[in-house]
């Protein structure tokens, strides 16, 4: 096919006028999707077709098994040229899912991309109706209807482009905020990491050792934590919140705190003395509250930047005003309690959300007696007590007696997989770093006897079904196939007995153990709720932020520019968070690397002679798009700052004026679609006297 | 106590029959929807975690597992779960762990509901139902019962009240009108 020659062409020979605004003899081409069966299974789409081609200022109707298909695609181009249409509807899928692809035709065939309108038959009519199959095809001629009627009142939009900030922000220091701002430095690109706690590494660090290889978890992650710390692309924000938000894809402006560390990063060079000088003990939170930190403190000893940090609520001086032992002890002056938070202004291209998880801690009342027995402790607890650098140097001991202890029970799924508590989900580790932990148990005391109580065993991953049986076969680890009933105490022993059903041998076992080990799911990070106020991204009901598309976009969330990686997702291991960080600083990097964006035309417009200056599309705005100014020749009046608007259109249904016109959801156009839903009534009713309408489209459009 | 435990634990014959292999002739089809319908309504959520026989009471005493029951259930194997034994108390202690927010005694009791249905009743059924027509209440009133309630400063059971006549005719009429006294057949106790 020759290269057409679009816009002009089509409107000497064909369209009569297409400058907005004017009358437009509506010429409406309808395209209906089979989606293979998803649609066609349950709409009879010839009907809806049919039916479509009877509609005023309908030109032309097509069905197609396929119509995202080159073919389909093709097949609209063709009937755009052939039949010089001026508006199009596809009747097909969400238009989230192919908005964009037909578009595109559009352009290729010489039209304005915002002259499609697409009806969805698949999510809103197929899908939900798959029992009700003729109400189904009914409302998708009602659908169409409605559709075509809009079709025709569309007006030409253009899209606008914009430059893009060459900075990423980084927001989350652990292993997926690490990878992916090392990545985007590698590409050149400007990355700005910020971490609230006062050193990077996240909850990698408090591990011991990884599934299903064994790895030592810091002795992998600190190479990279001194690399960033390093590198000249990357400007580290530890001990740091993000305030404040504003603006939208390429031109984000961010305001971040630094909180006052009361040390003076530039001054401090790690060396400890003021720690040794302190006089006040607290309990390590790092090591999970086992073993005792300062009150001036380094979380551990491989923290970055290897900067000391008071600890405010704990420090003598800060409770008395008396001590200062620290600055007595430190050489370099690097102390200083008259620290101030300081807020620091940043102009971001694009966000990365890795702000990780928490652990579900167990109920206060709960079967399992976390907070009763002493020898009831949680995964990551055990993970500091097999840890090298913890609290115990890496002997596995009770916290009753600091025995070790010769029988190890572990109780899967506590905080997943539960609808009582409202966490249906897996999170996805427990499994694994169980069998990973029953594995260092037996390697440090090869005659602990070890069980892990679980309700189904999920190593999915690769080299993780190889460690299950590695742990089953040649370290003897028993699996009891039931939930823990009943946790007793023997005060004397300190030894707990679990009532469980071994479902499998369907008979009730007690068991005694010295220790156990509750395998706690993973949780949306504290912070996370309040980022994602600020950023505007939505979560899912299990309260990890949502992406895009589960499949095919699952870094981006629905905000441009804005994406997110590993545990803030959702729960992940570590070799699937760094996979995720790397496609999320990938996907910065095609924003950044373009060096302009283009952005939406489906803002707002606000009529100058209706607007009263009211000001309440500036409270309703949720992104603070509108702004009141005065005018020169007097009075108050709105107008949009279009980057920030969203075209969600709360301020045009709010204004008390209807000043506000939401584009693509004008007014005309959405009560044209009104009048054609309800057209169908009438049709439906036997007792209507004469001619039943096939839609009141027919005055509106002519 | 003799007494109530032979009409509570020995009614029902337990007739399960050990097949070496479950075929399809021996699953009923739609089983779960039957449940369903009398009120078990979760039972196809069930993962079969065992929590439920954990902390039942009754499984610690006889072979009585409760997740084994809702198994039944899913299964399909409707005449197992006929020849399950009365013995649930409806204490909730399974609804109250369960981690799947079911209730595997409404469960229960949906399976006493198909079970009377199906015209598996055990005897001890039929004496209560009888006292509820005959005495108002489903357990028969005796010496040794006046005995504590008088110890404990309750009173006697107000048989020779007037209204207890009336109240007894109230039962009687709802028993029927529900259709309960031809389930367990006790037609010739009802009086109208």
């Amino acid at each position: 096919m020759p290269s057409p020659a679009p816009h002009e062409r089509e409107s000497e020979d064909v369209t009569p006028s297409e400058s907005p605004g004017e009358s437009k003899q509506p010429r409406i081409g309808v395209f209906i999707c089979h989606c293979g069966s998803n649609i066609a299974g349950v709409v009879d789409c010839g009907k809806v077709r049919d039916e479509a081609e009877k509609l005023p200022g309908v030109v032309v109707a097509k069905e197609n098994k396929y119509t995202c298909s080159d073919l389909g695609q093709e097949e609209i181009v063709k009937a755009i040229r052939e039949n010089g249409v001026n508006g199009v509807v596809v009747a097909a899928c969400s238009p989230r899912m192919h908005e964009p692809t037909f578009r595109n035709c559009l352009v290729e065939a010489g039209l304005n991309p915002y002259l499609l309108h697409m009806v969805n038959l698949r999510e809103q009519c197929s899908w939900v109706h798959s029992q009700e199959k003729d109400a189904a095809t009914q409302k998708a001629v009602d659908l169409v209807r409605m559709g075509v009627s809009k079709a025709a009142k569309l007006e030409p939009l253009e899209a606008r482009q914009v430059p893009v900030e060459q900075a990423t922000l980084v927001i989350g220091g652990g292993v997926t905020g690490i990878q992916a701002a090392l990545d985007l430095a590698q590409m050149g690109f400007k990355v700005y990491l910020v971490e609230s706690s006062p050193s990077i590494g996240g909850r990698m660090a408090q591990l011991d050792k990884t599934f299903p290889t064994g790895d030592c978890a810091i002795c992998i992650l600190a190479p990279k934590m001194v690399e960033l710390a390093r590198h000249p692309n990357i400007e580290l924000l530890a001990y740091s919140e993000i305030e404040e938000v504003k603006g939208y894809i390429g031109n984000y402006e961010v305001k971040v705190r630094r909180k006052a560390r009361y040390v003076v990063e530039d001054k401090c060079v790690g060396c400890g003395l003021c720690a040794e000088a302190c006089p006040v003990k607290v309990d390590n939170v790092f090591d999970m509250g086992f073993g005792k930190r300062k009150a001036i403190y380094v979380p551990f000893p491989q923290a970055v930047p290897l900067k000391y940090t008071i600890d405010k609520e704990n420090c003598l001086f800060f409770k008395t005003g008396k001590c200062k032992l620290c600055v007595k002890a430190c050489a370099n002056e690097a102390i200083d309690h008259k620290m101030e938070d300081e807020l620091v202004e940043l102009k971001i291209g694009t966000i990365i959300v890795a702000t990780g998880f928490d652990i579900y801690v167990p109920m206060k009342k709960g079967v399992y007696k976390y907070w009763e027995y002493e020898n009831v402790i949680t995964a990551l607890e055990l993970e500091r007590l097999l840890n090298a650098s913890g609290p115990t140097g890496g002997h596995l001991v009770r916290p009753s007696d600091g025995k070790i202890p010769k029988r190890v029970a572990f109780i899967q799924c506590v905080g997943s997989r539960n609808k009582k508590i409202g966490n249906n989900y897996c999170s996805r580790v427990c499994c694994m770093y169980a069998i990973k932990n029953s594995q260092i148990i037996k390697e440090h005391e090869p005659e602990t006897a070890i069980a892990v109580y679980y309700n189904d065993i999920r190593a999915f991953g690769k080299g993780f079904e190889e460690l299950y049986h590695r742990v089953r076969e040649d370290y003897g680890v028993e699996f009891i196939r039931g939930r823990p009933a009943k946790l007793t105490l023997d005060p004397e022993k300190q030894s707990i007995t679990i009532r469980a059903e071994e479902t499998l041998l369907n008979k009730i076992t007690e068991r005694e153990f010295d220790l156990v080990v509750l395998s706690t799911g993973l949780l949306p990070s504290d912070g996370s709720k309040n980022i994602g106020k600020l950023l505007g991204i939505q979560t899912s009901p299990d309260g990890f932020f949502m992406e895009a598309h589960p499949k095919l976009r699952p870094v981006d969330t629905a905000v441009d520019g804005i994406f997110v990686a590993g545990c803030a997702q959702g729960p992940k291991d570590i070799p699937d968070s760094v996979a995720q960080a790397k496609a999320a600083a990938s996907s910065c990097a095609g924003i950044m690397a373009g060096k302009k964006v283009e952005i939406e035309p489906l803002t707002v417009t606000i009529d100058e002679e209706l607007c009263v200056g009211c000001g309440l599309c500036e409270d309703m705005c949720p992104y603070g798009a509108p702004e009141l100014y005065d005018r020169e020749e007097g009075g108050t009046k709105a107008r949009i700052v279009e980057a920030l608007c969203h075209g969600c259109g709360t301020c045009a249904a709010s204004c008390p004026q209807k000043a506000i016109t939401a584009r693509q959801f004008t007014d005309d156009q959405v009560f044209s679609e009104l009048v054609s839903a309800l057209a169908r009534g009438s049709c439906r009713n036997g007792d209507q006297k004469g001619p039943v309408p096939d839609g009141p489209a027919e005055e509106e459009v002519s | 106590m003799g007494e109530a435990e032979k009409t509570f634990l020995s009614g029902l014959h337990e007739k399960l029959v050990e097949e070496k292999v479950i075929d399809e002739s021996q699953l009923e089809p739609g089983f779960a929807k039957q449940i369903q319908k009398y009120g078990g309504k979760d039972v196809m959520t069930c993962l079969q975690c065992g929590n439920c026989t954990g902390v039942c009471p009754i499984s610690l005493k006889i072979d009585y597992k409760t997740r084994s029951i809702i198994k039944f259930c899913q299964f399909g194997l409707k005449k197992y779960t006929l020849a399950t034994r009365w013995v649930c108390a409806t204490c909730y202690r399974c609804y109250e762990h369960c981690p799947a927010d079911i209730n595997p005694a409404e469960v229960m009791i949906a399976l006493r509901h198909i079970a009377i249905r199906e015209g598996v009743i055990p005897p001890f059924i039929k004496v209560a139902a009888t006292n509820l027509v005959r005495y108002g209440q489903t357990v028969k009133p005796d010496q040794e019962i006046e005995k504590i309630r008088t110890e404990l400063g309750l009173g006697e059971v107000p048989t020779k009240a007037p209204e207890y006549s009336r109240v007894l005719r109230e039962i009687s009429v709802l028993v029927h009108a529900s259709k309960y006294d031809s389930l367990v057949g006790i037609e010739e106790e009802v009086k109208l």
